[in-house]
């Protein structure tokens, strides 16, 4: 799909980008992205995705603005105190990116509400952010992205500490899901809640989960529909990104990496196997 | 005895002795973490059945599920 002269120039510096070009903008612009949990990660990751020319977000979240959410959740603003999450972020972000088109759910992710959240028959969903705050939603979100074969990007921050990777079992299986990381049955203790955060630890996660995202979406089209020359000069491959754990400590500034391994145990992607 | 790094610390332990026994030896809490050994995560079924090395370099952590 070729560009508009006022695409061209607003995403002029993206498509300077070898990576990215007008072919991995127009990819962009077709991209269909859900996110889980409009909180810190949420609100960050949603700003940069539609900013960036994402063509379709959809927000999730039953949650209501409270003042405590003001100093990470940068979209709110004390006027919105009360307001559903998703809907608020959902209309700012259609007032900033016009190019973006953004549907909300106004109501949490469950079992129940995730066949209408998942089966859009008329845009396919390319991506899953999980940006939720706690860790059953975190357990829900990879199950679902399992079901639906769809790639999940999890990204997470509480006290000094933050986590992201990415997981697709079609692409890159032996590196299993975030079950086989963490299973269901691990006692969990950090939540913003319990121990606080900065905004911009978050915002730090948020950041480097929608820069992950862009790359997954620009190099899933590269991966797909040129030949494997052109792949291999492009500096990032989807396969190196996908099943990587990147480990960040905010207070000693330093970041870990580990290869993601799948557990034959494992009782939520192995019931998927292809 | 052979030297492991845990977490950045050198620590001894026994020939052959597994990753579960390690954390047990450090009184950590085998519900509340996750590891990775020599940059490679190690799903806690396997725990039991990897034996140290030499040099090995263990990192232990928590989830973190906030956003």
């Amino acid at each position: 799909m070729a560009l508009t002269d006022q695409a061209f120039m607003q995403y002029s510096r993206q498509i300077l980008l070898p990576e990215v070009g007008e072919h991995g903008q127009s990819r962009l612009s077709q991209s269909h992205v859900l996110i889980v949990g409009v909180g810190g990660l949420g609100n960050l990751a949603a700003q940069y995705l539609a900013a960036a020319g994402v063509g379709r977000i959809s927000l999730i979240d039953g949650d209501r603005i409270e003042r405590s959410n003001l100093p990470r959740q940068l979209l709110f603003t004390s006027d919105d105190l009360g307001g559903n999450k998703a809907d608020v972020a959902a209309q700012k972000l259609m007032r900033a990116y016009r190019d973006c088109h953004i549907h909300c759910y106004q109501h949490y992710l469950t079992a129940d509400s995730a066949a209408t959240v998942f089966n859009n028959r008329y845009h396919a969903i390319d991506l899953v952010l999980d940006c939720s705050d706690n860790f059953a939603a975190r357990q829900l979100v990879n199950q679902l992205a399992i079901e639906h074969k769809v790639t999940l990007v999890s990204a997470s921050a509480a006290h000094f500490q933050g986590q992201l990777l990415s997981v697709n079992q079609q692409i890159s299986p032996d590196t299993g899901c975030y079950h086989c990381l963490y299973p269901s049955d691990m006692s969990v203790s950090q939540t913003c809640q319990t121990v606080g955060v900065l905004g911009p630890m978050v915002g730090s996660l948020a950041s480097m989960q929608a820069l992950m995202s862009l790359n997954l979406l620009l190099t899933h089209d590269a991966t797909a529909e040129l030949p494997p020359i052109a792949v291999q000069s492009r500096c990032m491959d989807s396969r190196q990104l996908l099943g990587q754990l990147y480990r960040f400590d905010g207070a000693k500034f330093t970041w870990r990496q580990a290869t993601l391994a799948r557990d034959p145990d494992c009782t939520v992607c192995r019931v998927h196997e292809r | 005895m052979i030297s492991i790094v845990l977490n950045d610390e050198v620590v001894t332990v026994s020939i052959g002795t597994s990753l579960v026994k390690v954390l047990e030896h450090q009184a950590i809490e085998l519900d509340a973490v996750a590891l990775a050994l020599n940059a490679e995560v190690v799903p806690k079924s396997r725990w039991p059945h990897i034996v140290c090395q030499q040099d090995d370099k263990l990192d232990v952590f928590s989830v973190v599920a906030g956003g």
